[in-house]
């Protein structure tokens, strides 16, 4: 809204005033959000970056143990084996809210199972196929900690993204012009004043 | 009782054994001369995945590549290749045996019929095309290939099992309700080993007390590692007990029975007054975390037990069954080598796995 687009009158005036006001309040508030959701981001980069790290070192656990297990059990067996399974591991998706936030929150269960409960038989498999599936399992959990961790870290990062623009217009563009206006439309104002003295003067004498 | 019957009816066939063991034996020794010498293994170990292929392609194997090349390549073309080779290898050996041998190679070779009537329950119970059951069939044992397609064709459960009736794996299968795999499957491998057991230890003549040893250490070993990955799991439950097979040499289910509520750091302890300890007293610890270097040092105990008695008795079943497990061990070593290069495993790791 350019300065010179308002109406210089005390009603305008006193509503941009109260815009003012609001633009200031609200420029503080996201001020706050920003320096809290920066200050959770950094929290929680720290558990992703130890999420990331023991999730590379399970992948690779995973697939030396998988490797293993085909060479010396062999990929038939291993095939053969995961046939069995007997429960699929179950994702439930909930939310939870980092100021303002929508984040989500991953439950799972079934995972991580006794050698008794895949599904397999215990006398015709191996060590092998135990290790490899184990570590599997391990993969999957951690999988679902570093979904959940990232996907935050992104939703934040997003958000942080979003309340620094907003920042940045109140304080740039919207609460300048606001400004400008009010100053505008109290010059103007003045300018009128004078200019009714000045009239009054002249029908006077 | 069936069991028995069969046991009998070997018996009586087999009055003219030793010249059909005579026989056999000169066939599988002629046989075992073409195997790998253990001089091609650090040569293969220095090859590319297609060089051992090339390899493979023009040893014994020949046949077996050429006749899956045009459906495999790369890696899986080797494992289709040497399990088929290990498939046609064993019923050669049914065919060129008759009596008593052919009973016993039949009872040792039974692993492959319950591994196949396994894979196919399993691929009905997830629901795996015919195709992707059939890819995990190894038809070693006495069920064809022609049979166990028809039956991986079946529709469900039921109709697989019924084709069973009459059968030794029958009253196991019947009590398959389409949730208890990992029961019958478990039911079915104990049958094998009883089995074995059974017949290992139905003859006093000392080639065969030999033979029932060599099942016996089997045996022992495969409850060795049972109550490993149990203790390992934490799982203490006595009813784990019918996990556990009749007939072990120096570990009785007596012993067994003694062990089980044990936990990983006792039963290791317990474990040092077994002649199996010197084997893998180096590996084990309370806080060790993999059990996979301890199966392997025990399976290779098992076959080295095995290949020092094969020349005591030189015209019985011992050699025969030296042969079938040098086979074996042929076919797992070329499968360590190639799966193990795939995987990008290193040198020692794949090493360490090979027993030569």
């Amino acid at each position: 809204m350019g300065a010179k687009d308002v109406k210089p009158t005390r009603s305008e005036l006193i509503e941009l005033k109260k815009k003012i006001k609001l633009s200031q309040g609200g420029h503080k508030l996201l001020k706050m959000k920003r320096d809290g959701l920066i200050l959770e981001f950094f929290e929680i980069l720290g558990k992703a970056k130890d999420v990331r790290t023991e999730l590379d070192a399970a992948y690779e656990d995973a697939s030396r143990k998988i490797g293993i297990a085909n060479a010396v059990d062999g990929t038939i067996t291993v095939k053969s084996t995961a046939f069995a399974l007997q429960s699929k591991p179950e994702i439930e998706l909930e939310s939870r809210n980092i100021m303002g936030v929508v984040v989500p929150k991953i439950e799972s269960s079934s995972v991580k199972k006794a050698i008794n409960e895949r599904g397999y038989g215990i006398l015709g498999t191996s060590s092998y196929t135990d290790e490899a599936a184990d570590s599997y399992e391990l993969l999957v959990e951690k999988i679902i900690l570093a979904a959940e961790i990232e996907t935050t870290i992104k939703k934040l990062l997003d958000d942080i993204e979003k309340t620094k623009r907003r920042v940045n217009a109140l304080e740039f563009k919207v609460i300048p012009e606001l400004q400008e206006s009010m100053t505008f439309i109290r010059l103007r104002l003045e300018e009128m004043e004078r200019e009714n003295t000045f009239r009054l003067k002249r029908i006077k004498g | 009782m069936r069991l028995l019957q069969k046991l009998k009816r070997g018996y009586n066939s087999g009055s003219k054994s030793h010249a059909k063991y005579a026989y056999t034996v000169s066939r599988v020794r002629a046989m075992k001369s073409k195997l790998l010498p253990k001089e091609a293994y650090p040569r293969l170990m220095n090859m590319s995945i297609d060089e051992i292929t090339r390899f493979i392609g023009e040893s014994g194997y020949k046949e077996d590549v050429d006749e899956l090349a045009l459906k495999y390549d790369g890696v899986d073309l080797v494992e289709h290749s040497l399990n088929r080779n290990l498939s046609v290898t064993f019923r050669k050996l049914l065919n060129i045996s008759e009596g008593e041998v052919n009973f016993l190679i039949a009872e040792y070779l039974k692993e492959y019929d319950i591994w196949n009537i396994k894979t196919i329950l399993r691929g009905d119970y997830c629901k795996a095309s015919k195709e992707e059951v059939l890819e995990a069939i190894v038809a070693g044992g006495s069920l064809t290939y022609t049979f166990l397609s028809e039956l991986a064709a079946k529709g469900s459960y039921e109709e697989i099992i019924s084709e069973f009736e009459g059968t030794e794996y029958y009253p196991i299968l019947k009590d398959y309700d389409g949730t208890n795999l990992s029961d019958v499957e478990n039911h079915l491998d104990k049958l094998y080993y009883d089995g074995l057991f059974v017949v290992a230890g139905s003859s006093k003549s000392k080639d065969r007390k030999l033979f029932a040893k060599f099942i016996r250490v089997g045996i022992d070993i495969t409850n060795l590692m049972i109550l490993f990955r149990l203790k390992k799991a934490e799982l203490y439950d006595p009813q784990m007990m019918d996990l556990m097979i009749e007939g072990g040499l120096e570990i009785d289910l007596k012993t067994i029975q003694k062990l089980m509520p044990f936990s990983f750091e006792e039963f290791i302890n317990e474990l040092e007054k077994y002649s199996y300890w010197k084997e893998i007293s180096d590996l084990v610890s309370p806080d060790m975390k993999s059990l996979i270097d301890v199966e392997t040092r025990l399976k290779k105990h098992r076959l080295k037990s095995a290949a020092s008695f094969s020349h005591v008795y030189p015209i019985s079943i011992v050699p025969i069954m030296d042969y079938m497990l040098s086979k074996q061990n042929e076919v797992n070593n070329l499968r360590i080598i190639v799966r193990g290069k795939a995987a990008g495993l290193d040198d020692d790791t794949i090493k360490e796995q090979l027993v030569i």
